[in-house]
């Protein structure tokens, strides 16, 4: 054994210096040893590899603190392992509560890396639809690991974290669109492909605004369960807090718990949540309040003004935009007219929130700034076309006087040539 | 009349009058040319005149430039115009300066006696490139802005001296709100005195020197040559043109008007297709696409050298071109002027068509 | 025959051309003059708003109020704390494009479209805005509150 060791030194000097060159790895048998294990096994899995970028071996934990043994058992593979009795070796899902909490739900422990930092992660987990499921002996779920990675563990603002914001739908649907790890659950697969054409997926994923939800925005991250219909209010109004209100406020709110409808989720769905169109007020195909209303009811004269009032602020909207453009493209300053067409679409976007009042005399009130922006923004740019005729008018005028004076200097050119000709003759 | 007899009586001025009435204009294929230095002069009073004017409103610096032009394009009744015809009658004033100088080049005008003439509208030129390129960063607006810094940053490639120039032209390291105010001194102060000096005597050049003709007509004993007399034929026939040219601009600042584009900001990356002006263009293409490295020389030091040298033999030809002076044609400084041209609308249409 | 009659259409042909020729300049003349003249008068808006704007008077402004005013083609949101200390931030919410506002009561402000928040110096707290909104300076001179740009420096 001892002359093996000393063979893996050398071998560790030489071949694998620069992974031991840096600093932050301790001197470790753990690593040594397992380094050319790798190296033997030519795995995939190179667990060394990964393991200098891990958050918790940069602030010196060892391989020892989650796995157990004795790092400084350089010379016996048993004695570091085998024989000794805090010795782990692989750690099985049930037991990563333990392991991680042993530190994670510990505050004192904790403190001394951040004040703030939280320690109910595990007892949120056992309340999730996964803790549940893993108390019941359903070792078929999501655990620390499943999310955080295993060796390697970033920090969650590191962006290529797994659990950072923008890769979060994309962890969870490892298992979530699996069909044959979602079979015995029963749960559906289909949500991640549904949340990716979201507008909350296309501004989260396409566009890189991670202000947009994740999953783990409506569903919590280690306490993730699904929200109620009584509470979906709640998880939407976290961002959308003026319809949240307006809503509850609204005389739709106790009907629809009532019927046991979520009150968001009713007309606007859960992952597929499209940018909502003006077309859900309209009665026709799309129409969200017709799945309930019978063509009789008043909801449908109250729909239809609400389309009617959002319709023409929009086409007022778009038609000021048209006219100010082509003063614009007729070399016309038209700043303080944008200014105008901005006032109009807040108050289209506003508009578009205060029907989850369903008040038609609170929408068209909230609706009157946006009409009158539209017409200042149309009287500015009828001026400033008329402006531009008035241009042309006056650039007639001077090319009429200029081409009379010119025909006219013409004349006396003339007239001096013919005046010294006869003189000359 | 009275007027002019009081004036006499104390200042002889019939002398001029008697030069003046005695100045005739040779008529031939090329009279045509006579009038491209009229046209420049007037148009480059009309810059003095539409000059002044902006001057009244126009505020320089960082956070007021580009305000006051749009303040003067949007609010000064007529402001727009006044905007319109400087900038059309700067571009306009330009282009004719270059038909007037090639005119001149290949009528072989600059031969003796007339080699000041040549230098001194030489230096009229090139105080002119100085007007536009101080005059575009005015405004302050994004292109211009990026321009002047591209366009700057060439002076910091001259060797020894280039770091202390581009400092000088910039009035610091960065093209700021000192810049701006240092061109506008150029271009309001500087440039306009050097210049209606320079053009005076261009000007008593001409007229004391009276209008050349090519060598092939010059050989044609002077009787059977036609002219016509400069006051009042050929001056008003002048005006005529003059005022062909003021309605031209009326027409394209209405109906071309020159945008202003979003304000300078020094912090923003560079926007896509900045270009200098169109004068500036053939100069610009042929730097960006000299190799970095020519022989042991960097490409842009090569670039401003060939330039330079360039520019000098230009400068200089009443002087190389000897046998101009006997009225003979070399076909070398023939071939030197078409070749200028071609290559002068090859690079700048390559400049706008990438 | 008619050497004085010819000689006398002559001469009412050259003063009509010069009357022609005197219109023609005069009209000239004035198509010039007439915009360069009203050029030189200077326009009722005569003061340019660029690097500071006013916003009105301390009184305007009672403790823990607010307003939007624009600053050139930005919209700026000019606080009076509860302390009677002025505070002036860029109004355009840095996640999309809203108007946020304030609230008095917890001297903080907000947007409503998605629940973003900031603190009164502007910095995001929490909801989705990505940074803090921008800062303006407050100068107050004779009880006139004066907005301005803060130096890049």
């Amino acid at each position: 054994m001892i002359k093996r060791s000393y063979w893996l030194l050398i071998g560790l000097l030489f071949s694998f210096s620069t992974l031991i060159a840096d600093s932050t790895l301790k001197k470790d048998a753990c690593v040594s040893c397992h380094i050319e294990v790798d190296e033997e096994n030519d795995d995939e899995d190179k667990i060394v590899s990964y393991y200098k970028s891990d958050l918790h071996v940069k602030l010196g934990f060892s391989c020892a603190d989650c796995h157990g043994g004795d790092p400084e058992a350089y010379d016996d593979e048993d004695e570091a392992m085998w024989e000794n009795d805090t010795f782990i070796g692989v750690i099985e899902k049930e037991e990563q509560l333990e392991v991680c909490g042993k530190c994670h739900s510990n505050p004192v422990f904790m403190r001394q890396y951040s004040t703030d930092i939280k320690v109910d992660q595990v007892t949120q987990y056992l309340t999730s639809g996964h803790g549940i499921a893993l108390e019941n002996g359903n070792e078929n779920v999501a655990v620390c690991s499943s999310c955080h990675g295993v060796h390697g563990i970033l920090p969650v603002d590191d962006p290529r974290a797994p659990v950072y914001a923008k890769n979060i739908p994309k962890t969870c649907s490892k298992c979530h669109s699996d069909e044959t790890v979602m079979f015995e659950s029963g749960l559906p697969t289909n949500q991640f492909t549904e949340y990716e054409m979201s507008v909350h997926g296309m501004a989260l994923l396409d566009r890189g605004d991670i202000g947009a939800p994740a999953c783990n925005d409506c569903h919590g991250n280690h306490g993730a369960s699904p929200p109620y219909v009584s509470n979906v209010d709640q998880i939407c109004g976290t961002c959308h807090s003026n319809n949240k209100d307006l809503f509850q406020k609204s005389h739709l709110n106790d009907i629809f718990l009532s019927k046991g409808l979520g009150q968001c989720e009713a007309c606007h769905g859960n992952h597929d949540i499209a940018k909502p169109t003006d077309e859900f007020l309209n009665w026709a195909d799309e129409s969200t309040c017709k799945p309930c209303h019978e063509d009789s009811h008043p909801a449908k004269a109250l729909a239809l003004s609400f389309y009617q009032t959002i319709d023409s602020l929009k086409t007022g909207l778009e038609h000021a935009r048209k006219m100010v453009e082509k003063a614009e493209h007729k070399g016309m300053i038209v700043s303080n007219l944008l200014f105008d067409l901005d006032d109009a679409k807040k108050a289209l976007i506003h508009t578009r929130t205060n029907i989850h009042s369903f008040n038609k005399a609170f929408v068209d009130t909230g609706a009157a700034p946006g009409f009158q922006s539209i017409q200042a923004a149309i009287i500015g740019a009828k001026e400033s076309l008329e402006e531009v005729e008035y241009r042309k008018k006056g650039l007639f005028i001077f090319s009429l006087i200029i081409t009379f004076f010119v025909i006219a200097i013409g004349f006396k050119i003339n007239e001096w040539k013919k005046q010294r000709e006869s003189a000359s003759n | 009349m009275k007027i002019y007899e009081w004036i006499n009586e104390r200042v002889d001025i019939s002398s001029i009058k008697k030069i003046a009435l005695k100045k005739r204009v040779p008529i031939f294929y090329g009279t045509i040319w006579y009038y491209l230095g009229g046209v420049s002069l007037f148009l480059f009073m009309i810059q003095v005149f539409t000059g002044i004017l902006l001057v009244l409103y126009y505020q320089p610096g960082a956070e007021t430039a580009y305000e006051s032009v749009k303040f003067i394009i949007s609010r000064v009744e007529f402001g727009w115009l006044i905007r319109e015809v400087h900038s059309w009658s700067a571009n306009l004033f330009i282009l004719f300066v270059f038909f007037h100088m090639f005119t001149v080049f290949f009528a072989k005008a600059y031969r003796k006696p007339r080699e000041m003439t040549w230098i001194s509208g030489m230096i009229l030129l090139l105080l002119s490139l100085g007007f536009g390129f101080s005059g575009y960063l005015l405004p302050w607006n994004e292109l211009a802005y990026f321009a002047t810094k591209v366009g700057s940053d060439i002076a910091g490639a001259i060797p020894i001296i280039g770091d202390f120039a581009l400092r000088l032209l910039r009035s610091g390291d960065e093209v700021s709100g000192a810049t701006l105010t240092r061109f506008y001194g150029i271009h309001t102060a500087l440039l306009p005195g050097i210049f209606t000096v320079m053009l005076g005597l261009h000007l008593i050049l001409v007229q004391v020197q009276g209008m050349s003709v090519p060598p092939e007509i010059e050989k044609i004993p002077e009787k059977e040559r036609k002219s016509i007399p400069f006051f009042p034929d050929f001056a008003l026939q002048d005006a005529m043109a003059w005022l062909i040219v003021l309605n031209i601009i009326a027409l394209l600042a209405v109906f071309f008007p020159w945008e202003l584009g979003p304000k300078a900001d020094p912090l923003a990356s560079a926007p896509a297709g900045i270009r200098p002006e169109w004068y500036f263009m053939f100069m610009f293409q042929t730097l960006k696409y000299i190799p970095a490295h020519v022989l042991f020389i960097e490409g842009e030091l090569f670039g401003i050298l060939l330039f330079s040298i360039g520019g000098f033999i230009w400068f200089m030809v009443p002087f190389l071109d000897k046998k101009a002076h006997e009225g003979i044609r070399t076909p070398f400084w023939t071939w030197f002027g078409i070749l200028l041209i071609i290559y002068m609308i090859v690079f700048t249409a390559w400049g706008y068509l990438t | 025959m008619s050497q004085t009659k010819r000689s006398e259409v002559k001469k009412e042909r050259r003063s009509f051309l010069n009357t022609l020729l005197k219109t023609g300049l005069v009209a000239w003349v004035a198509s010039v003059i007439y915009p360069v003249a009203r050029f030189l008068i200077p326009p009722k808006m005569a003061k340019l708003n660029v690097s500071s704007i006013e916003v009105g008077l301390i009184s305007d402004f009672p403790k823990s109020s607010s307003k939007i005013v624009r600053f050139g083609r930005k919209p700026i949101i000019v606080i009076r704390k509860e302390s009677g200390d002025f505070k002036a931030l860029e109004a355009t919410c840095t996640h999309l494009d809203c108007n946020v506002q304030f609230k008095s009561e917890t001297e903080q402000i907000w947007c409503a479209c998605h629940n973003g928040l900031y603190d009164i110096e502007g910095k995001n707290i929490s909801g989705p805005p990505p940074k803090p909104l921008a800062q303006f300076k407050v100068d107050i001179a004779r009880e006139k509150i004066i907005v301005s740009q803060m130096d890049l420096s």
